[in-house]
């Protein structure tokens, strides 16, 4: 059945207006749950970003010359897989190693623009069997004074550390972030609750001369799904307002020697938001289907 | 249009409504329901509008058996059937014109019906000159009259009344009682709960008294007792 959409719009406001208060609550604890995501999703990208090479087990790094000949870099390649003592390599080019590069610097335009892959390093990546800290140093100084080898730098304390604090504060805010969504769908829920309740003769009189269940019911819907939308919507834009002091809270790259920078680029932000956008529209889809199939008996 | 085969309706505090109940109403008839407070005559009512499932049985509404009727199907069943009741249930937001008008928006008709339909049927109940009035505005009569436009707007086959004139004067219920009268006159058929014992006595219609959920007699062109 064809819903007319001048009626869907005007019933859907009109509820919407009736109880502007816990309407604005519901909303903004929607806003604040999904601001709260929001901001763990983005350190936590900025974390992974900047660790980017301490990823998977890997210990240290030997960086080459930007001179090292293909055969320097074949018989290193042959002895660190021969080696008993190492688990996995993973050779980095200069291609790779400057779309890294890439990723890293997103915010600093001019520099990548000043660097090309021919200035970046290439290197291989190490995963040692054994991941005691003396173990994995007496192995990488072996390598450090092969011909074509430039410098084997290591994954240090600081970076075990950053990455498991990160994760650690994001599983802990994404808790603290459920549990508000839970309240924000049980607000929504109420609130349509009390628009039904409020519009009970309407709902009565519809229900006897016939309108169909969801011609009925499509406005309530509609009502949890606009409150879902306008809360992911506020914590949209308050994440965008908040991003350039986020980045600069964060220590950069120059702060803390080995890491790169705490970066999150503009396609890791599209996805954080459309992320926001979905749980959002969910939560209020949730909270007035619940309403509508409980509390409509239609 | 109307038959009732062998129903019983049981209230879940085991309260029997109705017992039994073998009916068979013609299109175009009008038939009383009489019997005293709590007899069953509601239920009667609510069963024929699916506001209620028959326990055992089976309720036949122009040809359909409601009984077997799946939920999502009910709104289209009530397009065929108006509602009356003794307190008018119009929304006192809403003008005259749009109490009217909502019973023809919500299931879908175009604004032109709307604007056609609604002051032919406010005419109709001698209300065309109140339809910018709000309901509190209006006599306990002209509510009803309203209520009955709202009912009727949509030219249903059946029209149930729940005690239309159980809140009005004598002078007001022959007003009503002519109203509905009128639209039986047009075919449609009408089934109307009452105590009122004036109302049945002059009318001499079909009489159906209900008598602690069984059905005690049934009489054409009967009086209420």
């Amino acid at each position: 059945m064809p819903v007319k959409f001048d009626y869907l719009l005007r019933e859907t406001t009109s509820n919407l207006g009736r109880n502007v208060t816990i309407t604005l609550a519901s909303i903004i604890t929607v806003a604040v749950s999904l601001a709260l995501v929001g901001a763990s999703l983005m350190l936590r990208s900025g974390v992974e970003n900047a660790t980017q090479r301490w990823q998977g087990g890997i210990e240290f790094v030997v960086f080459l010359r930007i001179d090292a000949t293909q055969q320097q870099i074949d018989s290193l390649n042959n002895d660190l897989e021969q080696s008993p003592e190492v688990s996995k390599i993973v050779y980095v080019n200069q291609e790779q190693a400057y779309k890294e590069f890439q990723t890293l610097f997103a915010d600093s335009p001019e520099l990548i623009d000043s660097v090309t892959a021919k200035d970046l390093p290439p290197s291989f990546r190490v995963e040692p069997v054994n991941k005691e800290v003396e173990a994995v140093e007496s192995l990488g100084v072996t390598y450090e004074g092969r011909s074509g080898v430039d410098q084997v730098v290591f994954a240090s304390k600081t970076i075990r550390l950053i990455q498991q604090l990160s994760s650690r504060l994001t599983v802990g805010i994404f808790v603290i972030a459920a549990f508000l969504l839970g309240a924000a769908g049980l607000l929504i829920l109420n609130t349509i609750r009390m628009a039904m309740f409020a519009r009970r003769r309407e709902i009565e009189v519809m229900k006897l001369v016939g309108a169909t269940n969801w011609f009925i019911r499509v406005p309530f819907m509609l009502e949890g799904l606009v409150q879902g939308l306008v809360g992911a919507f506020l914590a949209i834009a308050g994440l965008a307002a908040f991003k350039p002091f986020f980045q600069k809270w964060l220590p950069s790259a120059q702060d803390i020697p080995l890491v790169g920078g705490f970066q999150v680029s503009a396609g890791e932000m599209t996805v954080i938001f459309m992320t926001l956008g979905v749980v959002g529209v969910a939560i209020g889809a949730i909270g007035a289907g619940i309403a509508v199939s409980r509390f409509l008996d239609v | 249009m109307i038959t009732l085969e062998n129903v019983t309706k049981t209230y879940k505090n085991s309260t029997v409504a109705l017992r039994d109940a073998n009916v068979e109403i013609a299109k175009g008839e009008f038939v009383f329901l009489v019997g005293a407070s709590g007899s069953g005559k509601s239920t009667f009512i609510r069963l024929l509008n699916k506001e209620e499932t028959p326990e055992k049985g089976h309720i036949y509404v122009a040809g359909k058996d409601i009984g077997q009727l799946s939920g999502w199907k009910i709104p289209y069943l009530r397009r065929n059937i108006g509602c009356v009741f003794q307190d008018f249930k119009l929304l006192p937001t809403k003008t005259v014109f749009e109490n009217v008008a909502f019973a023809l928006e919500v299931i879908g008709r175009p604004r032109s019906v709307i604007d056609s339909q609604v002051p032919a049927i406010l005419d109709l109940v001698g209300l065309g000159h109140k339809s910018d009035s709000f309901p509190t505005e209006l006599s306990g009569g002209e509510q009803q009259r309203v209520s009955v436009a709202r009912a009727f707007v949509n030219r249903p086959l059946i029209l149930l009344a729940d005690e239309p004139t159980g809140n009005l004067d004598p002078a007001t219920s022959v007003g009503i009682m002519k109203l509905l009268d009128r639209i039986n006159k047009t075919g449609t058929t009408v089934v109307m709960a009452t105590h009122d014992r004036g109302i049945v006595d002059t009318m001499r219609r079909r009489v159906i008294e209900i008598d602690r959920g069984a059905i005690v007699r049934d009489q054409a062109r009967g009086v209420y007792e």
